[in-house]
């Protein structure tokens, strides 16, 4: 089995450019700071605006994370290394994105000492929390799905995370434009839409389809990543 | 007993036949080279039998087994070294040897012995611990040798190692490709007509993809100088298929 030692080598290559803390450190900072203003504002026990803001900042960040996986290793010819070693592809994109997941755990998880200053200074509901932590981590997941695919296609860095950024920015509004449309049009894009199936996670609403949704871009970005690498 | 088999061996790029029925066999041994001119086809041979790239028609068997229906099975027993020796080159070469042993199932003991044996054999003691960004050439493809023979293959493929290396890594390369083949089967490629002639036993000559003659060079060495023999030979006949 080789899939932890090459996990390992995925996280280890991460956490050795200084990207992922680039990464982590503008997530944080920007997160913090609209946590503290809000709160001093608003004056509401509530993560819902951090979670949003979360959002958009995964899609700001996750092409910078998944930009280098596949096209840097097409660049070096490394992936040349992967691909005649005895592994199945399914390994390899597997341990590239559980490495991108690790980084975008990392910075979600040091926002909860958001949650941990309301707890001690108020009482949050903590529904809308758990739920918004869950909707941030599936909008993740799938964010980091996708950059995969598009970094196995291309074996510049640049061309992967601008690709990355315009499609993460019509997927996440594309509900703007169903609204421009006739019916059943407009139902098919709303059902595209990530800020759509993130909303109800946010504001803690959970339902099974916008979990099922995330699931789906997961699993097909992950198929279409394995399908790029295919031996030609 | 063949190592490799190639039969009928086939790679199209949309209209275009970058190798075209290709069949040899490589035994047990014997360092086998490809020669031809860039563009030919040696490196897309070396990319299908080593999986990288998959057959358009043909195929390629590595001790009996198929490269496209057992490919993970069949890549076990490759050992391989692209051309330019790509590296990880934020890794320890001991690091990275012990990464690339694993991906090939070894660990615990017989990895640090496999590591400890590669090590020894290419010569690189004084760069275990080195960042291998910061090596030389030559130490880089040393590495890429190393990563290639830890576990112990029944076919090693290298492609265009001499490329880039000063004269005396290249005879040190000749050297160490002879001392290879006595464990296992070599198949390398090179443009360079001495090189194959000095380090291979046989030699296939290709052309636009096609295979043009498969020559021993060793055993008529006694006849002819094989410089200017086999110097003769594939211009000759390069030069004739391209002027037809």
């Amino acid at each position: 089995m080789s899939l932890p030692t090459l996990t390992a080598k995925e996280v280890h290559a991460l956490f050795t450019s200084p990207i992922a803390y680039a990464v982590i450190a503008v997530f944080i900072v920007l997160s913090g700071y609209n946590f503290t203003v809000t709160l001093f504002l608003a004056k509401q026990a509530t993560l819902v605006h951090i979670f949003f803001q979360a959002a958009i900042q995964l899609i700001l960040l996750v092409p910078l994370i998944t930009m280098r996986q596949f096209a840097e290793e097409r660049r070096s010819g490394t992936l040349e290394l992967l691909l005649t070693a005895p592994l199945r592809e399914i390994e390899i994109v597997a341990a590239k994105f559980i490495a991108s997941m690790v980084v975008v755990a990392a910075m979600t998880s040091l926002t909860l000492i958001y949650a941990l200053l309301l707890a001690i200074y108020g009482q949050p509901d903590w529904g809308p929390i758990y739920s918004g932590y869950l909707g941030v981590l599936l909008l993740g997941a799938a964010l980091v799905s996708i950059g995969l695919m598009i970094s196995a296609l291309t074996a510049n860095q640049i061309v992967a995370a601008v690709v990355s950024l315009g499609l993460f920015g019509i997927l996440w509004a594309i509900d703007t434009l169903a609204a421009l449309l006739p019916q059943p049009f407009e139902n098919w894009l709303l059902g595209l839409s990530l800020l759509a199936h993130f909303t109800p996670f946010a504001v803690g609403a959970m339902y099974v389809s916008d979990f099922g949704f995330f699931l789906t871009v997961v699993l097909l970005g992950l198929f279409l990543t394995v399908r790029a690498l295919a031996r030609g | 007993m063949a190592v490799l088999s190639l039969d009928g061996l086939s790679k199209r790029y949309g209209a275009r036949l970058a190798v075209d029925r290709v069949s040899f066999e490589v035994r047990e041994r014997e360092v086998f080279g490809l020669l031809g001119p860039n563009g030919s086809g040696k490196s897309t041979i070396l990319r299908l039998v080593t999986g990288y790239l998959r057959p358009s028609a043909g195929t390629a068997r590595v001790a009996g087994i198929d490269v496209v229906l057992n490919g993970t099975l069949a890549r076990r027993r490759i050992g391989y070294v692209p051309e330019s020796a790509p590296l990880y080159g934020h890794m320890r070469v001991s690091e990275f040897l012990a990464f690339m042993g694993r991906m090939r199932g070894l660990k615990d003991q017989n990895l640090a012995r496999a590591i400890d044996g590669a090590v020894e054999r290419l010569g690189l003691g004084s760069v275990r611990e080195a960042i291998i960004e910061r090596l030389s050439h030559g130490y880089r493809q040393r590495v890429s040798v190393a990563q290639a023979v830890l576990h112990a293959p029944e076919l090693l493929v290298l492609d265009e190692p001499s490329n880039g290396l000063d004269p005396r890594q290249i005879i040190e390369l000749r050297g160490l490709l002879r001392q290879l083949a006595q464990n296992c089967a070599v198949l390398v490629t090179s443009h360079i007509l001495a090189e194959i002639e000095r380090t291979a036993d046989r030699v296939a000559i290709l052309l636009d993809g096609k295979l043009l003659t498969v020559e021993e060079i060793r055993q008529e060495a006694t006849a002819a100088p094989p410089a200017s023999r086999l110097e003769a030979l594939f211009l000759d006949l390069t030069q004739a298929k391209a002027i037809a």
